[in-house]
């Protein structure tokens, strides 16, 4: 990859870690950075449904608490 | 390939249940099976193929999401959040994500989902949330599927402190509270729903009545049935929705009105074109109207799949919908109502002044109609201009055409129709378009030429259109003009060729100008010579075959009979109406018969012109010929110098004195009348002839030529007194021409009296040598003078002496008269208005003799 690309990609994802965190989505940095791969693919309405099963179901679980917005 | 792309798939899922699931801070080896099952489902989710219906935006999707942070009250988000899109869609190149859009899709249904689980009270919100998205107002939820919201809602506010809580926490409650009251409001009052309206007035759109909106004849419109109970407001809008229909039907109605009418009925290729255009825009126009049928069915696509909106046409968006079909049917219906009565140009004409509009929408529709509708009018054009054909059966060409005689065709023949002259087309070029169509009729009926068809085919060519049909159309009047332009120049040049060439145009001006106009001297003189003892008997008795043989005879004998045979032959005589005591004089005349195609220039009430020329310069040239014939008697020889001796001294001075006033008036009228002919010949023929003949060649249309022999003529006519302002002045010249034939009438009679008195004395003095012979005369001088014979010398002496002294008294009283009438005439002179004819007076009056008499009197 190429210091070119690399720079591109890593303004890109900051500048969506940024939009995430005014949307209140409570996603961090690695995470977001998955589902943009799956995005790239083409699943975005599928992975929405997914994240949003997981999390109920990590909120079912009461070991699990709701992932609190992270803030760099 | 698949493969590897499904492991990835994997691994980025497995990734992602990681971090979603066992982020949770539990143990590793608790959570693993726990992860295990959480993958599998996940896996489950993804094959699932739950696919949204939303159309792929991202604008829009920015700004649903920039609308929905404002709504929730931060708005310093909502422009950090505009800020960051714009730099994210500027992202471009290698390594940066690709596919934007479904990554704001993403974060934004994660972010709604959240705060559905954040705030477990704000269901409705979502509702509200995704109606946003959708791009619209919010919705105005109907019964079904608010029903659990409602009992929910219900339950809630008859908890009391949870309601108030609640919309303490939630100011969107309150507006959401508010739409739902206001949605029930409008169920209340309304016994239909809004579908059965929209589609009840997409049936009225299309002239059909529907189920509740239907035609009303009083009110000649669409109304919605009273007995209905709608809101007012709705009730209004339907009816703005309406007039569409009612002008829908009003041009339909026209459109098959025209379209059944017989052919032989005159809605004219125009008409019909502008039928066919019209009925193009309705086609349109049902194409909307089936897309608005099927849009009417479905229901609006959202952005969450979870919400069940209304149908996606209401009558609000129909409004939108039809804001552009209504001024288009408008404009047509404008159109078809101003153009019951017109037909053909005037309508295209019409039209045209309709599409001098601002609005670009209205510019462009009527164009598009003119193209239509211009194309017959465009093709008569062509087909009139390149082949001189004019079919117009309907009569809505701008050229009218009537059956004439070939010789008029020219000028009679066609004209233009000012009221079927569209105003796109100048009054200039439809006068070029006429003439051009009329050189090919002329050269076709009259010329009996075939060459135009190659020169017109060489114009199209050099234009560079084609003779074929559907060459123009409106709006390119430059086409329209070099067209035109192209084809005159080259059809003109042709026919100009043809009438110079073919059929010696120039030839037979000169031949006019020699014969006609008296230019060929010695023929004339010849002419004079021959048919003048013929002339002076009564007008009756005379032969027009002999004189047509005197005429032959008079060619035969001059230059004239090295001339064209062909234009000899043309030249007749003709002899005028006469009444009694009229004289061979007051009737001939010579007459040139110019045939096809040139008696188009050399027309009848020319060639009447003519002869009144002819007849003028002819009379004149009689009383020339006449004062030459009169002075070859009057010259001094030894019979008048030696008649009389000394010894009648009283009476040989009476005589000298008598013939030299006889002198001195001849001299007068022979100035006079030479001064005259030289201006008539000077002046007037060979002046006008040089000017016509330089027009002439700088002429490049038939047109051209006309004027320019009308004016040549016309010239002519007002130069030499013919004209209507100089009547007066003529008349006196007539009369003063008729003094100097009156005139040589006694001095001939006054010579021979001295010729016969002069043999008498002979004869007397030889009777007084005995030798008596007296001839038996004629006239009745000679018996007179018979008589005198047995006088003896004094008697005859005395008989001379009174007649003398008569012809005296006679020609004073003709001096007397032809001065006074000279005076009136020169006096005359300056008040005409022609400049040339200054030039006659000076001449007449060179040494300023007259206006010097004048003077003194």
């Amino acid at each position: 990859m190429d210091p070119e690309a690399f720079r591109n990609a890593r303004e890109s994802l900051e500048l969506d870690f940024q939009t995430t965190n005014i949307l209140e989505t409570g996603l961090d940095r690695h995470t977001l950075s998955v589902l943009a791969a799956f995005c790239e693919k083409g699943l975005q309405s599928r992975v929405a449904a997914l994240v949003k099963e997981l999390r109920r179901e990590s909120q079912t679980n009461p070991t699990t608490t709701p992932a609190a917005p992270t803030f760099p | 390939m698949e493969e590897e792309e499904q492991k990835r798939v994997l691994d980025l899922v497995k990734e992602l249940v990681l971090r979603l699931v066992s982020n949770s801070s539990s143990p590793e080896e608790e959570s693993t099976i726990e992860s295990e099952k959480a993958l599998k489902y996940a896996m489950r989710i993804l094959g699932s193929r739950m696919t949204p219906s939303i159309s792929i935006d991202e604008a829009s999707m920015a700004e649903s999401i920039k609308r929905h942070l404002v709504n929730e009250g931060k708005s310093s988000d909502a422009l950090t959040f505009a800020d960051l899109h714009t730099k994210f869609s500027s992202k471009s190149g290698s390594g940066c994500i690709q596919n934007k859009w479904s990554v704001l899709y993403l974060l934004k249904v994660i972010s709604e989902d959240r705060r559905k689980d954040k705030k477990s009270d704000s269901r409705v919100s979502s509702g509200f949330f995704a109606s946003t998205v959708s791009g619209g107002l919010p919705v105005l939820v109907d019964e079904s599927s608010c029903n659990s919201r409602k009992t929910l809602d219900k339950s809630r506010i008859s908890n009391g402190n949870g309601g108030v809580l609640l919309i303490s926490k939630d100011p969107e409650n309150i507006r959401d509270i508010a739409l739902r009251d206001f949605a029930n409001l409008l169920k209340e009052e309304s016994e239909i729903v809004e579908g059965c309206l929209v589609r009840d007035v997409l049936y009225v759109s299309q002239g059909i009545d529907g189920k509740y909106v239907k035609f009303d004849k009083n009110l000649d419109g669409y109304v919605l049935l009273d007995s209905i109970k709608v809101p007012k407001s709705m009730r209004i809008m339907v009816r703005k929705l309406c007039e569409l229909g009612w002008l829908f039907k009003k041009v339909k109605a026209y459109v098959s009105e025209s379209m059944d009418r017989s052919p032989s009925e005159d809605v004219g290729t125009v008409g019909q074109a502008f039928c066919a255009a019209l009925q193009d825009e309705l086609s349109e126009y049902y194409k909307l109207l089936a897309v608005l049928e099927v849009q009417s069915v479905n229901p609006i696509p959202m952005v969450s799949e979870s919400t069940n909106s209304g149908s996606y046409l209401s009558l609000r968006r129909l409004l939108v919908w039809f804001a552009e079909p209504m001024v288009k049917m408008r404009l047509m219906a404008v159109l078809v109502d101003s153009f019951k009565a017109l037909k053909g140009g005037a309508m295209a004409g019409a039209i045209h002044m309709h599409a001098q509009h601002g609005d670009p929408l209205v510019q462009e529709f009527m164009r598009r109609l003119l193209r239509r509708v211009c194309s017959p009018l465009f093709e008569m054009v062509r087909s009139w201009v390149l082949e001189g054909e004019l079919d117009d059966i309907f009569s809505e060409f701008f050229v009218l055409g009537q059956p004439v005689k070939a010789e008029s065709l020219w000028v009679e023949g066609y004209r233009l129709h000012s009221v079927m002259l569209p105003s796109f087309i100048s009054s200039s070029l439809a006068q070029r378009i006429l003439r051009t169509g009329k050189s090919i009729n002329f050269l076709r009926v009259c010329c009996e030429d075939q060459g135009w068809a190659d020169a017109a085919s060489e114009a199209a060519a050099a234009v560079g259109t084609t003779t074929r049909r559907g060459g123009l159309v409106y709006g390119e009047t430059d086409a329209l003009e070099a067209l035109v332009t192209e084809a005159a120049k080259r059809i003109d040049k042709h026919l100009m060729d043809v009438i110079y060439n073919r059929y010696k145009f120039k030839d037979h001006c000169m031949a006019i100008k020699r014969y006609l106009l008296l230019g060929q001297g010695d023929f004339v003189q010849y002419l004079m010579d021959i048919v003048g003892p013929e002339l002076s008997e009564p007008a009756n008795t005379i032969s027009s075959f002999k004189l047509s043989g005197l005429l032959e005879s008079a060619i035969r004998s001059s230059n004239a009979q090295y001339d064209d045979p062909d234009i000899l032959d043309r030249l007749r005589v003709k002899m005028m109406q006469h009444g009694t005591g009229d004289r061979g004089w007051d009737v001939f005349s010579l007459e040139y018969d110019a045939r096809v195609p040139l008696n188009t220039v050399f027309s009848e009430s020319v060639m009447a012109r003519y002869l009144k020329i002819f007849n003028f310069l002819w009379k004149l040239r009689r009383v020339e010929h006449a004062l030459i014939g009169s002075w070859k008697t009057m010259k001094p020889n030894c019979i008048s110098s030696h008649f009389l001796t000394k010894k009648d001294c009283p009476v040989k001075s009476q005589f000298d004195s008598t013939l030299r006033r006889c002198q001195v008036i001849w001299d007068e009228m022979n100035h006079f009348v030479s001064n005259l002919q030289y201006y008539i010949m000077f002046e007037v023929l060979e002046v006008s002839w040089s000017l016509f003949v330089e027009e002439m060649e700088a002429g490049e249309d038939l047109d051209d030529l006309l004027a320019a022999h009308e004016k040549y003529l016309r010239s002519i006519v007002e130069k030499s007194l013919l004209g209507e302002r100089s009547q007066t002045l003529c008349k006196t010249l007539f009369v003063l021409l008729d003094l100097i034939l009156r005139f040589r009438s006694h001095a001939d009679r006054l010579y021979e009296g001295i010729y016969e008195l002069q043999a008498r004395t002979m004869e007397s003095s030889l009777s007084i040598r005995g030798k008596n012979k007296s001839k038996p005369r004629s006239t009745k001088e000679a018996t007179e003078f018979g008589s005198w014979a047995g006088g003896g010398r004094k008697a005859l002496t005395q008989r001379a002496g009174e007649f003398l002294r008569n012809m005296g008294h006679e020609l004073d009283r003709i001096a007397n008269e032809y001065s006074s009438t000279l005076e009136g005439f020169i006096g005359q002179l300056p008040m005409q208005q022609h400049v040339d004819l200054k030039f006659l007076l000076f001449r007449l009056d060179f040494t300023e003799f007259y206006s010097r008499l004048r003077v003194s009197t």
